[in-house]
């Protein structure tokens, strides 16, 4: 159970370790140094309250009202310590094809639009992702020696093997790992504790349509490609896995809600885990956060404002700024000392906190290279003969793995297709439109009521059969490294209601991700085709003129026909102080500890060179196990006072005792 | 509203039975699907507020006349035909919609022509989940793998039309189901046409009811008041 203090109550007081942030890479650090008997204080800067059964149905009932069931929807809103959100972006307007407008947290000063949020609360953006843990293959660390683009890691997925073991344990994950193997990314003797989750009738068709089947990319020099549907790796609980081993020779057990026993321990099909899964089989941080020992205090609403210098190159401990409202920004400053400060707030505002406090950037390079997945959104409708049955189940159980990998990629940034099992509710805001839509209502583009539309039992029957035959495809296109994309502060001009520093963004897709795009267009149109279903894409000038949010045209070589595409963020913020062996051209280790500071260590995303096509949380949450193992040993050192001489050593000792 | 207005649009059972009754063909659901919704009561309320009482129950009589015509809402004057789409949008969503600005301004509507959801309980009610034979997202869970099972069989507009039918036979006996002043495209429906279908969102932010169709409405050579 984890012990919750308030700022006032921590005020100067000295820690072993502070941990900035609660999501994924915060909660996996605190959890193993609590258990190691290390004192540390976890400093959340949004809300709690969601881990306990009673006030996690706020969650649930938050995104029943919303009438936009994005991912935040379901999490309260906090000027206090405001997040960005995918509803603070609109198009430019008629005229402007590729512009955009920008309110909320983050300034955008782009050419295009960066189209990602986060989440400020207890459990971070782990409250509201999908639950995707698919590994990186191991070429994915080396794109620049292989394929002369990105940034290449300082290390490789077999020095990461044993910590994406452990983070696929601590997280829950479901999964075949059999077709993994095939497929290249786990060991021959690799399994998951929970076998897959069943893959969705939707998959079945896909997999009878396609399998075997050939897509040429005419991107990437009319390369063939065999398609085969994989199914997905998942942080879901599902069927405990009889051949996976555990320590004590027991059966796994899944992990379920948090405050309720035995609740949630498979995932019952509520087809909402962004945002929200009401059982709680979809797993977070909460869960990690129930494991923590009495050692490890935790207090939200509480924004670290900077990190605070200590002698020569070593830092002291943070500012912070507690909060009683979230709806006014009134606050007190407060101050807490650790031996190690581990920044673990999401990639933005991790470079946002580096920055404000003039650390860890000898080399220029924190805030830059942000990165996300833009993700190609295409729809059809299949024959009335051949229903999929989308709404129903995980947001996504399969896709299509054959474009991620190989010598395409020197030629178009590679992409992963989703077989997204929502139906067009991501592309369209169905099925809701879909009602407005085949009603008519809503009047035309001079306002006036239009003439055609279904009703009653006609609505009734028409609807039930479009929407069994929606399909939408989620191609999610690597983006790498590019240091023109990039998080800076201006805090003489932008700051939040707080009064620390907004993040302003810079952001564009370079040629080879719009390359990649491109080819993704083009295989989603051959997928249709195979499928014998009819594309509904659109991506141009809308009917009054505008053009969706996420627009450019391309052609990737001027001779294959100009096409609109749109992209959309895909909540994977990444990069924004890589990880390298130079301290000329980075700015963490392999052990994310930041080179300029021996004791000062930003964790998350924000490290990762590269992103690869695959969800990243899980290669996150594998870096931050390693990060946790490293600060315990260093913590270990510092405590031995025959071999860490000086007057700050003996300092610490005595407060540790 | 007057006070007179206000009782009598909250007097007793018979205004909200008359409400779910003139439902039934509108949605295409029996009266008791719309009252095992438990949202009768609200959507009845809530329409009342947004459109103004008034002309709820002015909508409600010319429903009621051009129903018992024989007519369906296709054949209804514009206003009346929007308002119709937006009671239909409430029960199948549990939100009240964005309307026409056409329709939003001949109301003189005081409130916002922004959509909402009525209540965090009328979104888990809303009927376009029945109408698949899905469930809500984030509710009423079906099980562990069933998203695995085929997709049921749905009953066809005809047997819709004859069940509610069935349910309206009153002393004058059913009002026979007119297929074409409902919409319906007949055994010929298919591929459904683009202007009935959503395009794009152009942002996260435009609520489901503000996405414009895929594309226009065809132009009509007579206006849709003097019948297709």
């Amino acid at each position: 159970m984890s012990v919750h203090t308030t700022g006032a109550a921590v005020d100067g007081r000295h820690y072993d370790a502070i941990v900035v942030g609660s999501g994924w890479a915060g909660s996996l650090v605190a959890r193993h140094l609590g258990r190691k008997n290390w004192r540390v204080l976890v400093l959340e800067a949004g809300n709690g309250g969601t881990d306990n059964w009673v006030d996690y149905q706020d969650s649930v009932r938050t995104f029943s009202s919303a009438v936009a069931k994005v991912p935040n929807s379901a999490y309260r809103p906090n000027r206090a310590a405001p997040s960005p959100d995918v509803l603070d972006l609109s198009p430019g307007g008629p005229g402007n094809p590729d512009g955009y407008r920008a309110t909320g947290h983050f300034l955008q000063t782009g050419p295009l639009p960066y189209g990602t949020d986060y989440l400020r609360a207890l459990g971070g953006a782990g409250m509201h992702w999908l639950g995707a843990v698919p590994r990186m293959f191991p070429e994915d660390f080396s794109t620049r020696t292989a394929y002369h683009y990105g940034l290449d890691w300082p290390l490789g997925a077999a020095d990461l093997e044993q910590h994406l073991r452990d983070a696929e344990h601590l997280l829950g994950t479901a999964g075949e790992s059999r077709e993994q193997h095939r497929l290249g990314t786990v060991p021959a003797d690799h399994e998951y504790p929970m076998e897959q989750i069943p893959p969705s009738y939707q998959d079945k068709v896909f997999h009878k349509k396609l399998d075997t089947r050939t897509v040429v990319d005419k991107v990437a020099g009319n390369r063939e490609y065999r398609l085969q549907v994989y199914g997905l790796p998942q942080a879901r609980n599902s069927t405990p896995n009889a051949a996976y081993p555990t320590a004590d020779g027991s059966t796994y057990k899944p992990r379920g809600a948090v405050g309720v026993p035995n609740f949630g321990e498979r995932c019952v099909g509520n087809a909402s885990c962004v945002p929200v899964c009401p059982v709680q089989a979809k797993s977070s941080p909460l869960r990690l956060q129930q494991d923590f020992t009495g050692t490890v205090e935790i207090a939200t609403r509480c924004v670290v404002s900077r990190v605070l210098p200590g002698r020569g190159n070593t830092v002291r401990g943070v500012e912070f700024r507690e909060y009683g409202d979230p709806a006014t920004p009134a606050s007190r400053a407060y101050r807490a000392e650790a031996d190690v400060v581990v920044l673990a707030a999401h990639a933005i505002e991790n470079a946002v906190l580096l920055l404000a406090s003039h650390m860890a950037n000898s080399s220029g390079n924190v805030g830059k290279h942000l990165m996300d997945h833009p993700t190609l959104l295409a729809w059809a409708e299949t024959p009335p003969e051949m229903p999929v049955g989308p709404y129903r189940g995980p947001g996504h159980t399969s896709g299509l793995e054959c474009f991620r990998t190989a010598e395409g990629r020197r030629q178009r940034a590679p992409f992963r297709v989703e077989i997204g099992n929502w139906g067009w509710g991501w592309a369209t805001g169905a099925p809701m439109s879909s009602v407005s839509g085949m009603l008519g209502l809503g009047g035309d583009s001079d306002g006036e009521v239009n003439p055609d539309g279904r009703y009653g039992p006609a609505l009734r029957s028409a609807l039930g059969s479009h929407l069994n035959r929606q399909v939408q495809l989620q191609i999610a296109v690597e983006q790498h490294a590019d240091p023109a994309n990039r998080v800076t502060i201006d805090p003489s001009r932008h700051r939040d209601a707080m009064g620390n520093p907004r993040p302003i963004i810079h952001y564009d897709l370079a040629k080879h991700v719009r390359d990649g795009m491109y080819a993704a267009r083009l295989a989603a149109l051959e997928i249709f085709k195979l499928l014998g279903a009819t594309d509904r894409s659109s991506y141009g000038a809308q009917a009054d003129g505008s053009y969706p949010l996420g627009h450019y045209r391309h052609s990737p070589d001027g001779v294959l026909e100009e096409l609109d595409l749109v992209y959309h963020g895909a909540g994977h913020g990444a990069g924004t102080h890589v990880m390298g062996a130079e301290r000329a051209t980075s700015v963490v280790d392999t052990y994310q500890r930041t080179h300029d500071h021996p004791n000062l260590f930003a964790v998350g995303c924000g490290s990762m060179p590269s992103v690869g096509t695959s969800n990243p949380t899980l290669t996150m949450a594998a870096l931050a196990l390693r990060s946790a193992e490293r600060i315990h040993r260093d913590l270990a050192e510092l405590h031995q006072p025959v071999t860490v001489a000086g007057p700050r050593a003996a300092r610490t000792q005595e407060v540790a005792q | 509203m007057t006070d007179h207005e206000a009782a009598a649009h909250s007097a007793g059972p018979a205004p909200l039975d008359r409400f779910v009754r003139l439902c039934v063909p509108l949605t295409g659901f029996t009266a008791y699907e719309l009252r095992s919704t438990g949202m009768a009561q609200l959507y009845f309320d809530t329409a009342g507020r947004e459109i103004g009482h008034r002309s709820l129950d002015a909508f409600l009589g010319v429903w009621e006349e051009a129903h018992q015509g024989g007519l369906g809402p296709s054949r209804l004057p514009a206003l009346e035909r929007e308002l119709a789409r937006a009671l239909i949008y409430l029960w199948y969503t549990g939100a009240f919609p964005r309307i026409a600005p056409a329709a939003h301004a001949e109301l003189r509507r005081d409130r916002p022509n922004q959509e909402f959801v009525a209540s965090p309980e009328s979104y888990p009610e809303g009927l376009v989940w029945r109408a698949f034979g899905g469930h809500p997202a984030g509710a009423k869970p079906p099980g562990f793998g069933t998203w695995g099972d085929e997709p049921p069989v749905l009953p066809t507009e005809a047997e819709l039309a004859a069940r509610i039918a069935a349910e309206d036979a009153g002393p004058g006996g059913a009002v026979a189901y007119d297929a074409g002043s409902y919409g319906s495209a007949g055994e010929s429906g298919g591929s459904t046409p683009a202007h009935l279908l959503p395009g794009p969102r152009s942002s996260r932010a435009v609520s489901p009811s503000a996405v414009p169709p895929a594309s226009s409405h065809p132009v009509r050579e007579t206006s849709p008041e003097a019948g297709e």
